[in-house]
């Protein structure tokens, strides 16, 4: 449960950085930006990189030890 | 003479064998250097075990399943095993299990040996690395909980990142045991079903000899790094220390600390990385509403400028319209006096003031006599008034 949620959470920090880097990119290569369309893209990207700072300052790694012995 | 009992050869040597296996071989292990080694048929192994200072020849024979070292004539090893005389070449052998280099020398020269194996068969290839994920959500360990490693590797990746579950494998790094329980925990992870399977393997071990790395330097545990379904980051020792599983793995950390480096990135440097591209992106905003301005800007501009620019030319034609004026206004004034004078000439008025009379009759100007009836009143006007008659006669002309 808990590894579940885990799990959940940093597959958003990936996809969250990852749709952050292609808004930057969209800028760099489009000519001429509709300044409209722009926008909301600036904004989808502040709104994505202050989820990822919140992230960020989560520091707590788990360990777990296998148990497991083979024969 | 006739006392003596008579026996086979064969049951002579089964004798022998029989007495030989009395002997504790486990116990031993014998030393010497090796010549005349010779591989049949890709299985079949056999070699000359030599004392240097004194003259004696131990003949070995073994698979090449058994042979875990790269091993030449001249290398000095320990070779453990059991004696036995072979029924058909009458030959007394060593039926080897295990043959070990020994010494740094030889170690190194076995090192060397099955580096080059490897190396040749592209286990170290460039073209097969495979690179990681960027932010890992899952990480298999695999060294000794005891080793330093194991701490340094966890402190480095807590100082970086977060919210990262690290499954820790506890093998022994060095030892008897190490070999196995390093395959068998590449062997764990990969089996694990796809949604549990760490993204990750850390193999790490800090720094020794040749002889405490022997279990990095084994050819299974290199092929079992090479086989792995997930990217190996291989860690051992100090900078200057190297392992067959470091040049195979996808990635070569050169401590453990250095592995938690590679696997995991800084969260100042990620932090760092989002608020640029959040500037990088406000900037690419604010250029491009700032040429749309300046295009409005501009285009007011223009018009402004079009519209000036008419106003200017008007202006311009009313001047001219003036200016030439003077050029052609007399002769129309001239023109126009002319006229004037021959409609004044023409003026009616101007006839009747010589003495003539305008005769009218029923309102119409009268011209021709026929018309009128005597006793008809006709109406006539003079220069100056007009007053009416009667017709008493008349005459045609």
């Amino acid at each position: 449960m808990n590894l579940m949620s885990q799990k959940k959470k940093i597959i958003d920090f990936a996809s969250s950085f990852e749709e952050l880097e292609k808004i930057t990119q969209w800028f760099d290569s489009t000519e001429n930006v509709d300044v409209e369309v722009g926008l909301k893209k600036f904004e989808r990207g502040l709104e994505l990189a202050s989820e990822l700072k919140k992230k960020l300052s989560e520091v707590e790694n788990k360990v777990e030890d296998i148990k497991k012995k083979f024969t | 003479m006739n006392t003596l009992r008579t026996i086979s050869v064969a049951e002579f040597i089964k004798l022998v064998n029989e007495t030989l296996r009395l002997i504790p071989s486990q116990e031993f292990v014998v030393e010497g250097e090796i010549s005349d080694f010779r591989i049949a048929q890709d299985k079949w192994i056999s070699f000359d075990l030599k004392d240097e200072k004194e003259e004696s020849v131990l003949k070995c024979f073994m698979t090449t399943w058994q042979l875990r070292a790269q091993i030449e004539d001249g290398m000095r090893v320990q070779v453990r095993g059991t004696p036995k005389v072979y029924e058909r070449y009458g030959q007394f052998k060593m039926n080897v299990q295990e043959v070990e280099p020994v010494g740094e020398g030889a170690l190194k020269r076995a090192y060397e040996l099955l580096k080059k194996k490897l190396e040749q068969e592209g286990l170290f290839d460039f073209s097969r690395k495979r690179s990681l994920p960027r932010f890992p959500k899952r990480i298999g360990l695999i060294t000794s909980r005891d080793a330093a490693a194991y701490g340094d590797f966890l402190q480095i990746l807590n100082n970086r990142w977060g919210g990262v579950s690290v499954f820790h494998l506890n093998v022994h790094v060095q030892g008897r045991e190490a070999v196995s329980d390093i395959l068998e925990a590449f062997f764990y992870f990969n089996e694990m079903s796809d949604d549990e399977r760490p993204e990750v393997l850390v193999l790490t071990r800090g720094g020794g000899g040749l002889e405490d790395l022997h279990a990095f330097n084994d050819e299974t545990v290199a092929r079992a790094v090479f086989g792995s379904k997930i990217p190996v980051v291989c860690g051992v020792g100090h900078e200057r220390d190297e392992s067959l599983c470091d040049f195979v793995a996808d990635v070569r950390a050169s401590t453990p600390s250095n592995a938690a480096e590679r696997v995991v990135p800084n969260r100042e440097e990620v932090r760092y990385e989002i608020e640029m591209m959040c500037q990088h992106v406000e900037e690419h905003l604010r250029d491009q509403i700032g040429q749309r301005s300046m295009v409005v800007e501009r285009a007011t501009n223009v018009i402004w400028r079009v519209i000036s620019q008419q106003n200017e030319r008007l202006k311009h034609l009313r001047q001219r319209f003036f200016d030439v004026t003077h050029v052609w206004a007399p002769a129309l004034f001239d023109q126009i006096e002319g006229f004037e004078k021959i409609l004044r000439q023409l003026d009616p008025k101007r006839v009747l003031a010589r003495g003539y009379g305008i005769v009218t009759t029923n309102g119409q100007v009268l011209k021709d006599v026929s018309l009128l009836e005597i006793g008809a009143s006709v109406g006539v006007q003079l220069a100056k008034g007009s007053f009416e008659s009667y017709v008493t006669k008349k005459e045609n002309n």
